[in-house]
């Protein structure tokens, strides 16, 4: 049976690049491709239930092929399937498989009909991928997937301030969550010294013997997957990223945001429960951020007077009680609970629209006006307190800008004295030392060779802040983000026993990459284009295409799945030693922020309302 | 308005202007439409729009490069360029101008004066005020206006805004306002707009210009603030808060922000750093050369129209083969609304039984009261928007509406623990009903229902007891004279006087629609946004009432004793019909009644396949039945968000009797009034008839028009990511601000020309009508909808501008034909996009039926 496995994740990727061939009006097609996706996955399901249940229902585990081979390292794509998936997946083939069916007429029309089914068929590639992931690199390379075009789903109405702005928020969350899925892969990968597989996981564990234990990782391993599933799923103290999202077609947001796309953390929780299933700290805290979630979205549901948001939070409060029951083990009611939740909310928010008539309906013939409120009573003070931080969704929209973006902006404008041309004098001719010397390095004396990496990661990491907080040329940024990405490679040229091949793979990717970029910038300042990144410049209205090449530039710069950079990135994580903390620290900071600025750069050159007013252009505010 | 000549800050001068510019669209339960731009409506035409263009960087025309293509597919026509060319230049001046329209290249930029004042704070002091300011207050407002999508109500909401949230901040433990100077200005009670607008404007001169930024920043916003405010009742819960209140939080708001980001008192206010003097906003508008390229262009695509809609009225004579005063022996009449969705349906029962005879009257059918269905809490106004009655018509009791609930809508779900029981037993029944309501869409509680407006067979009080009884100062139900005179004056507006076949159908008009926010702009506009079914079913009761007849007798108007009127209203949606009382009816009409309800079937068949040609999801060329039932369905899928199509493409209007248009194919484009200038020779009659064309149909059409050319500020954008706030009003985001005007698919099928109204009597007797009343005179005179009165004697027609009639002669020399109309529709072509270019293709032109 497992031999079917490696088809559901061809049939999505297939379908979404198939669905770039037909232009924007041949809506037909268009559609015909998605729903072909879907119902070959669908009726590839139903074989594989069948099977899978004649054979008792054994995991099922597909042993792949090496993505990349080297001397210490691996990528090996690997697929899994049990009744996690077979739940997940189930719900996720008929949940989209009815939104396609509802988009098919309610996008009709739209200046984006084809985009919206690329992003949905790429998102959906994506979720695939995790639900079927063997291990953690194919989870990560679905992951990746997901936030990609999260971004695209959530900026789909590009001409417009908010979207963008929302979706660089939610993708700068996502983009921590990344990383920290990053972070426990490379533990994972020190703990086990191999790619521990989820059938391993799930099958070899001695009964009730934790699998991990005495050391530190006891502590760091958890902790990152639930930092990670946390954001995914919208758990405190990052909710307020979901009602957020919702800026996409309704239909696109119900499905996503609504309830596959946060349902991904669960789903992460229940994969990792045999890590941590006997750490009972890390069950308190499980629980006790579930209930807190729970609560504290209830009482924002309570008070949204827009009905989206309301959905969102009810959705987020549901999602908490279900972390509490991954914690308690009671996995079948979380995948029961799951199913429920995704059906439910998918529906309201489809409906959304209905609730306007149907609600004033309800008034014109029931309405009595409430009770006033006193505030005499210590209770009562408290009352009208709780409603306050409800109505402001208890600061968690300003929180998340004050601990991510604030320090950030701090440190990058601590640095305005260094500027992009002085960076570039400098470092350059500094890096081009270090790569003389690093063939030499045999010689450089210990004591230098210990903390060399840690410095030149220090300098990258210097370099990002700088890119991500840069307002002027869009180039510096540019060059900066690059420059960052040089020492990145260099300073793991100096950790190990030096590999060119490995180094020269991750600059291969971003060679081109940058080549692109400037090309880019070239091509607008050519026509006198602003390419200035102290506004949205909404370039895209009038190139489209060099916004498309931009933008896979601008991927591979950050190492998305399949680029050369991305396995470049997953290596060199793999050279970082295990008690190396702080160079995996600023290493992962540094991946982080690169990602982010080049989310900037490619948002605020080609996305937003467009700088020239010619015509319709859209207010700020809406 | 008045001119600005001083910079004295006068705080309620500022506050009328404000409302004034501010978009007045009321909460969406109602949907009005009127001029987008009614602020500048004092103006001519093309004065007011490139000044609101100027002022507020609305794109008011289709965009000039726009127009060229048209120019270049034929649909603007040179001819027609050229004559207008001619008009406004002089023939010498042809050829330059033609040159300039074709070819010269202009800067089309626009720099809208709004804005710039409070740009300051982002390139002086590098804060982006709106952002620290826009989301919570939207979230306050939202919460405060919320009418129920919450389930926990702003507290203390009867103190009024600033009241509510001045005793919020006294006994929570929380706040809204952090800094210790904003906390002491929010408390003082004493304060002025003026105190305030001295801490962040500074300077007195720059105080309006500073509060026109701010407002316009969310126009959405202050505007439905203003709205509740002046008309209390366009909210059924409602709530105590003015634009002045809204402006002094939000100014408190803004030094909050600012003190926190750049310190308390740590900042001047923008008149101390700006370097331009204050600007006038309302200056006049340079007219530059560009501007009149685009008007010469705006000119001629609405001509290129026209012409070809007069050439088809000179050409249709020859081609008529009856008309109504041929019809010997009339089966049966029925009066439409005047909408313009009517014109196919009526052409449709016109073919489909040869001896019908169908007349359009405004849908409120003359009769205007306010309607309290049984159990309802309130009473709904059902006249034009700016008509208010004196009259209450009730539902007998019969006990309260029953609509049964819809499980998967209830706001349990958004509780914790019922939430917790309700995904798990409810969860699995969305997905099931969310199958049905893809396959099998069928109507629902949560679908709004232009039948279920009324109860099919209530009884309505109609007669007023005598002495007639009041509540709430409103008189229950019409005495005998006032039923007679209303019946009347609309039978003898539309010239139905003499000729009375036995039955009268009296066809309102509605909308279903799922999930459409914007369903009242589908129903009546007559009816201020609501199902015709009543008023339709209230005069009918009027016209069949034996003493009504007996007065209306001695005033010179004979009903025959057999003849019978009939309630109806056609759901343009879902085109299905509904008679009400038929039951009633005498068993030799009874008969006749089941016969002309077949025709109305077989007429709605055809109907529905007519507007199916715009419908991508439908086959124009497929079994009638299943056509019919494919426009049923759309009318309660979810998924649908183009139920129907509106107004979309309306441009004409007729004042005259049907013979001026039968036979003519007009594309569902044309509102048409019945009015017989012959019964009416020195025009008493028709200054009310024409008196409500340019608000109503004027309205819809300006509405049309400017959200169509600009689907950003001036409509409301796509309608697929609205959210609903407080069910007052869409947004796009959760922090976004309203979206007042109509959304894009509403609008994409129009073509933004202005209104033609074509009035069939003498030029003079039509110049002194409506040179009876200044503000109805204003409509034509400032070009805000054309006029063309069409001489009965000669057919000529006669231009109105300059505040004179002049003859125009058509250019076009032929008229397209069609002998079949099914093969008209089904060869028409789609679009391709909703771009104007290729949208505009999918209209078609004037055509002759020859069938």
């Amino acid at each position: 049976m497992h031999h079917l496995l490696p088809f559901f994740l061809i049939v999505p990727l297939a379908g979404f690049l198939l669905s770039l061939i037909p232009s924007n009006q041949q809506e037909k097609p268009i559609f015909r491709i998605a729903a072909g996706v879907v119902l070959t996955h669908f009726a590839l399901l139903v074989a594989l239930l069948i099977g899978w249940g004649m054979a008792g229902f054994e995991d099922l585990h597909w042993k792949g092929f090496d993505l990349y081979e080297a001397r210490s390292a691996h990528f090996t794509i690997d697929l899994f399937f049990d009744r996690t998936t077979a739940v997940y997946f189930s719900v996720t083939v008929i949940l989209t498989f009815m939104v396609l069916m509802f988009s098919r007429f309610y996008i009709h029309r739209e200046k984006g009909y084809k985009r919206f089914f690329n992003n949905i068929l790429f998102f959906y590639s994506g979720l695939t991928t995790i639900l079927f992931a063997g291990n953690f690199e194919t989870l990560l390379i679905g992951w990746e997937i997901i936030g990609v075009s999260s971004f695209f789903l959530i900026a789909y109405y590009r001409d417009r301030y908010l979207p963008v702005k929302n979706a660089l928020k939610v993708v700068s969350l996502y983009r921590v969550a990344d990383v920290f899925l990053l972070y426990a892969i490379w533990l994972c990968h020190h703990y086990f010294h191999k790619s521990i597989t989820f059938f391993d996981l799930n099958n070899l564990m001695p009964a009730d013997t934790p699998l991990i234990f005495g050391t530190v990782f006891e502590i760091t391993i958890p902790m990152a997957f639930y930092v990670v599933a946390m954001v995914k799923s919208a758990q405190l103290p990052f909710s307020s990223w979901l009602p957020r999202a919702m800026e996409g077609p309704t239909s696109s947001s119900a499905i996503f945001y609504g309830s596959l796309s946060v349902h991904i953390g669960i789903f992460l929780l229940i994969r990792t429960y045999p890590l941590w299933h006997t750490s009972t700290w890390f069950l308190v805290l499980l629980a006790f951020t579930g209930i807190a979630t729970s609560v504290v979205a209830t009482l924002v549901a309570r008070v949204q007077a827009t009905v989206k948001t309301q959905i969102a939070y009810s959705s987020i409060a549901q999602i908490g009680i279900m972390v509490v029951e991954v914690a308690l083990g009671w996995h079948t009611l979380a995948l029961f609970h799951f199913a429920g939740n995704a059906f439910l909310r998918t529906y309201q928010l489809l409906v959304s629209p209905s609730v306007l008539s149907y609600l004033i309906h309800d008034q014109f013939f029931h309405f009595t006006p409430p009770q006033h409120q006193k505030a005499d009573t210590f209770w009562e003070k408290l009352k009208v307190t709780v409603y306050m931080l409800s109505l402001k969704e208890w600061n968690l929209d300003t929180l998340m800008y004050r601990l991510l973006w604030m320090p950030l902006k701090m440190i990058g404008n601590s640095i305005t004295f260094m500027t992009a041309r002085m960076a570039v004098w400098i470092f350059v001719p500094l890096y081009v030392a270090g790569v003389v010397l690093v063939f030499q390095r045999e010689e450089l004396p210990q004591m230098l060779l210990r903390w060399l990496p840690t410095a030149l990661a220090f300098i990258s990491l210097l370099m990002i802040i700088k890119a991500f907080v840069k307002r002027n040329e869009a180039r510096n940024a540019w060059s900066l983000v690059i420059v960052s990405q040089l020492f990145v490679g260099l300073a793991i040229a100096y950790n190990e026993q030096f590999d060119p091949a490995q180094v020269l793979l991750f600059y291969s990717g971003i060679s081109i990459s940058a080549a692109i970029g400037y090309r880019t910038f070239y091509i607008l300042e050519k026509s006198g284009e602003s390419t200035m990144l102290d506004r949205f410049q909404g370039h895209s209205y009038e190139r489209p295409r060099l916004s498309v090449a931009f933008l896979i530039a601008g991927l591979g710069l950050i190492g998305f799945p399949i680029t050369p950079t991305f396995i470049g990135e997953d290596l060199i994580l793999g050279h970082v030693h295990q008690n190396q903390y702080l160079l995996a620290a600023m290493i992962g900071l540094t991946l982080i922020l690169d990602g982010l600025a080049v989310y900037r750069i490619y948002a605020r050159l080609f996305l937003g309302p467009h700088e020239k007013t010619y015509h319709e252009i859209a207010y700020r505010s809406s | 308005m008045e001119k600005h000549s001083s910079r004295i800050f006068n705080e309620a001068h500022v506050l009328h202007q404000l409302e004034h510019y501010l978009p007045s669209q009321t909460p969406l339960k109602d949907f009005v439409h009127h001029n987008s731009l009614h602020a500048f409506q004092d103006q001519k035409f093309y004065d007011a729009i490139f000044k609101a263009s100027k002022m507020f960087g609305f794109q008011v025309t289709i965009q000039l490069n726009e127009f060229r293509k048209l120019y270049k597919i034929n649909r603007i026509r040179r001819e027609i360029l050229e004559s207008v060319i001619k008009e406004r230049k002089g023939e010498q001046h042809l050829d330059a101008w033609l040159q300039k329209a074709l070819q010269q290249q202009y800067d089309y930029n626009i720099e809208p004066r709004i804005g710039r004042l409070r740009a300051l704070w982002k390139s002086h002091y590098h804060i982006d005020l709106d952002n620290l300011v826009q989301p919570l207050l939207f979230r306050i407002l939202c919460s405060f206006l919320d009418q129920g999508v919450a389930l926990w109500n702003f507290p203390f909401e009867e103190k009024g805004l600033l009241g509510a949230i001045r005793t919020l901040e006294q006994n929570s433990f929380a706040g809204f306002i952090h800094g210790k100077r904003a906390r002491k200005l929010l408390m003082d009670s004493s304060l002025e707009l003026a105190d305030l607008l001295k801490i962040v404007a500074g300077d007195e001169a720059f105080f309006e210009q500073y509060l026109f930024d701010q407002q316009f920043a969310h126009r959405g916003w202050s505007g439905m603030v203003a709205t509740v405010e002046h008309r209390p009742e366009s909210l059924l819960y409602a709530k105590n808060i003015s634009l002045r209140e809204l402006i002094h939080l939000e100014l408190i708001m803004e030094i909050d922000a600012l003190d926190r980001a750049l310190g308390t008192e740590k900042w001047q206010p923008l008149a101390l750093v700006a370097q331009a003097e204050p600007m006038d906003l309302f200056a006049e508008a340079a007219i530059s050369e560009f501007h009149e390229v685009l008007m010469i262009w705006q000119d001629a695509f609405e001509w290129s129209y026209y012409d070809e809609v007069l050439a088809g009225l000179q050409h249709l004579k020859g081609f008529q083969s009856q008309t109504d005063e041929d019809i010997k022996d009339v089966s049966f009449q029925a009066i439409f609304c005047i909408d313009e969705r009517e014109d196919s349906l009526r052409r449709h029962i016109e073919m489909v039984d040869k001896r019908s005879e169908t007349l359009g009257a405004p849908g409120f059918f003359g009769v205007e009261f306010f309607f309290q269905p049984s159990g309802g809490k309130f009473y709904e106004k059902l006249c034009p928007a700016p008509v208010t009655p004196k009259y209450l018509i009730k539902e007998k009791e019969t006990g309260p509406h029953h609509r049964k609930r819809e499980l998967l809508y209830t706001k349990r779900s958004h509780t914790m623990l019922q939430g917790f029981v309700i995904t798990l037993s409810l969860g699995l029944w969305a997905a099931v009903k969310l199958f049905l309501d893809l396959f099998r869409p069928k109507m629902s509680p949560a679908i709004s229902d232009a039948f279920a407006h009324m109860n099919m067979d209530a009884e309505l009080q109609i007669e007023s007891a005598d002495p007639p009884t009041m509540e709430n100062g409103l008189q229950l139900g019409f005495t005998v004279t006032e039923m007679a005179d209303r019946v009347e004056n609309l039978l003898r507006g539309i010239g139905m006087a003499e000729r009375f076949a036995r039955i009268v159908y009296m066809v309102g008009h509605g909308s279903s629609s799922a999930n459409n926010p914007h369903h009242g702009a589908h129903d009546c506009g007559a009816c201020s946004g609501r199902p015709g079914a009543v008023n339709a079913r209230v005069f009918a009761f009027m016209a069949n009432h034996a003493k009504v007849r007996e007065l209306l007798s001695a005033r010179g108007m004979h009903i025959p004793a057999g003849t019978r009127f009939v309630g109806a209203l056609h759901d343009t949606a879902a085109d299905e019909i509904a008679f009400y009382d038929a039951d009633v009816l005498p068993q030799q009409l009874a008969k006749a009644h089941e016969q002309h309800q077949n025709a109305f079937e077989e007429a709605l068949n055809l109907n529905a396949k007519e507007r199916s040609r715009r419908f991508a999801s439908i086959d124009t060329q497929a079994d009638i039945k299943k056509v019919r039932e494919a426009i049923r369905r759309r009318s309660v899928s979810y998924f649908e968000p183009r139920p129907e199509l509106g107004h979309g493409t309306n441009a004409l209007c007729f004042v005259g009797h049907r013979g001026l248009t039968k036979g003519l194919f007009f594309d569902r484009r044309a509102f048409m009034n019945s009015y017989d200038y012959r019964t009416d020779p020195d025009g008493r009659l028709l200054l009310n008839v024409i008196r409500p064309l340019p608000i109503v149909c004027g309205g819809i059409n300006l509405e049309y028009y400017f959200s169509r050319v600009d689907n950003y500020k001036l409509g409301a954008g796509t309608k697929l990511p609205h959210n609903v706030m407080g069910l007052i009003g869409v947004a796009n985001s959760s922090d976004g601000d309203l979206r007042p005007g109509l959304p894009l698919q509403m609008i994409e099928v129009h073509d933004p020309v202005r209104l033609l109204i074509l009035v069939e009597h003498y030029p003079d007797v039509v110049l002194k009508t409506i040179g009876a009343q200044d503000d109805l005179y204003d409509w034509f005179k400032d070009e805000w909808v054309h006029l063309v009165a069409i001489h009965p004697d000669t057919n000529d027609f006669y231009y109105f501008k300059n505040e004179a009639f002049y003859l125009y002669k058509p250019v076009k020399e032929s008229v397209e034909r069609a002998d079949d109309v099914h093969y008209l529709l089904e060869s028409a072509k789609e679009m391709e996009t909703n771009y104007i270019v290729d949208a505009t293709q999918e209209n078609l032109p004037v055509h002759i039926l020859t069938e």
